[in-house]
């Protein structure tokens, strides 16, 4: 039995509270990476749908570089490559990285939300006498929000996952706490284990909060409905 | 009260206006016929700059309006403008996408503007709809708030394009209903339109386009009656055949 079952479930349980503070970690990296994000997004995708050619260009040379790199490679940048300039410790290097890596792909989101809203709706607003600011704020980019937020919030489990790297510059998230003390006790498995249930659970709790928001911004108006 | 000169506009290799002179006299209602791809709607949206016209100019009240946001922004305040395809606001009430013009950009004190909204639905006979969304309106209902939302911004002219072309045919009359009223009261108004009844009925001068230019235009009575231009007589026997 030993041989074909060779792991020790009950160390599953007993360590299980164990983790609780590195998964604050990933928490936190996660959080605080998906708002510079957002932030970064929201801006770059301004940028990327203005009229002035040169701010245009800077959007789209970001994206094409944050989007053609692997996620590894820029925390190392930032992280290790930076050391010569400033030296950035894990944490905030793992916020950047992450933030500005997600920003990009939030940027396009945006953007394809933004460009989604008819052209009507901007013709409508402008023709009452809006400014192209004052029309973007009123009456484009709250219906846009709106039709984003499926998208974010699978981009939004993207980063919690991808937040697991953090482990690869010493941030003591889940991932590398799950290998200190699989490689302390040998029980590698059973933390691997506890780990991927605390993402899990993670996971399962950011997909709740992202129903209920959307579903309180479509209120049962986007209502699924049998085709026959 | 508003007169263009000389506009002219090319999409591409097309060229969709061909110098088109209009004058617009304040409380005359101007209908513009024709057939599609004459470049009616684009004469109507150049009017406000909706489209940019390659040449030509705008005047409203012996003004010209120069190409700049401050003065585009403030004819368009001026000029009301109303859609084939209605583009009402679908994140805000019905009374809401009326009160949106003149808080917004007039800055009027919002139970001001409410009040004014609720009045302007009144008089298109929506008043039990205010709060409902776009979305639960039928097209007549959704034009008729369209029609209001422009009337808010107290235009000294509106601009219909094709504001009948995509209801069902039972709807139209109520849209019509209500452009007849305003044109009772004397709003000044331009319509592009294929309802050649209300044209007859409602205009002081029909014009008639083709291929970017203007071919013909009169009075009603002699325009559709006698009209001289063959693609005209040509244009108005197709109509009167469907």
């Amino acid at each position: 039995m030993e041989k074909f079952f060779p792991w020790d479930v009950s160390v599953i349980f007993t360590k299980f509270p164990t983790f609780l503070h590195a998964a604050l970690i990933t928490l936190q990296i996660t959080t605080s990476g998906i708002l510079v994000g957002l932030i970064a997004g929201f801006v770059f995708a301004l940028l990327k749908i203005s009229y002035n050619k040169p701010l245009k260009a800077i959007a789209s040379t970001y994206i094409f570089v944050v989007r053609g790199t692997p996620l590894l490679l820029q925390l190392f940048i930032i992280y290790y490559g930076l050391t010569t300039v400033v030296a950035i410790p894990p944490f905030p290097s793992a916020i950047i990285a992450l933030g500005f890596h997600n920003g990009a792909y939030i940027a396009e989101i945006f953007r394809g939300s933004i460009e989604s809203i008819p052209v009507g709706q901007m013709e409508a607003a402008r023709s009452i006498g809006m400014s192209y600011r004052k029309a973007m704020q009123r009456i484009i980019l709250p219906q846009a929000f709106k039709r984003a937020i499926p998208p974010l919030g699978n981009q939004f489990i993207i980063a919690l996952k991808d937040s697991s790297l953090a482990s690869t510059i010493a941030v003591p998230e889940l991932l590398l706490r799950g290998r200190q003390l699989g490689s302390s006790s040998f029980k590698y498995m059973e933390m691997l284990v506890i780990v991927a249930v605390y993402y899990l659970l993670l996971t399962t709790l950011l997909h709740f909060i992202l129903n209920k928001i959307d579903k309180k911004l479509t209120s049962g108006k986007r209502k699924a409905r049998k085709i026959w | 009260m508003v007169r263009v000169e000389n506009i002219q506009k090319h999409f591409g290799s097309l060229k969709v206006l061909k110098g088109i002179d209009l004058d617009i006299q304040e409380k005359e209602i101007v209908v513009i016929i024709g057939p599609s791809g004459s470049g009616k709607s684009t004469l109507l949206r150049c009017i406000n700059f909706l489209e940019m016209p390659d040449k030509g100019k705008v005047f409203i009240n012996q003004h010209e309006v120069k190409t700049n946001n401050h003065d585009i922004n403030g004819l368009r305040a001026r000029v009301g403008m109303v859609f084939q395809h209605f583009h009402l606001f679908p994140h805000m009430t019905v009374l809401e996408n009326v009160m949106e013009g003149p808080v917004q950009v007039k800055k009027i004190a919002k139970n001001k503007a409410r009040k004014a909204a609720a009045e302007l639905l009144e008089k298109v006979g929506l008043s039990d709809k205010a709060d409902e969304y776009p979305e639960m309106l039928s097209g007549g209902q959704k034009q008729r708030v369209a029609i209001a939302r422009s009337l808010a911004m107290e235009p000294e002219v509106i601009l219909f394009d094709e504001p009948t072309s995509a209801l069902d045919p039972e709807l139209v009359g109520e849209v019509i209903d209500v452009i007849d009223d305003l044109a009772r009261e004397g709003m000044t108004m331009a319509i592009v339109t294929h309802e050649i009844w209300f044209a007859r009925k409602v205009a002081h001068k029909v014009i008639v386009m083709d291929e970017g230019k203007i071919i013909e235009q009169g009075p009603p009575e002699q325009v559709f009656d006698n009209p001289t231009h063959p693609r005209t007589q040509q244009f108005l026997k197709q109509v009167f055949n469907e």
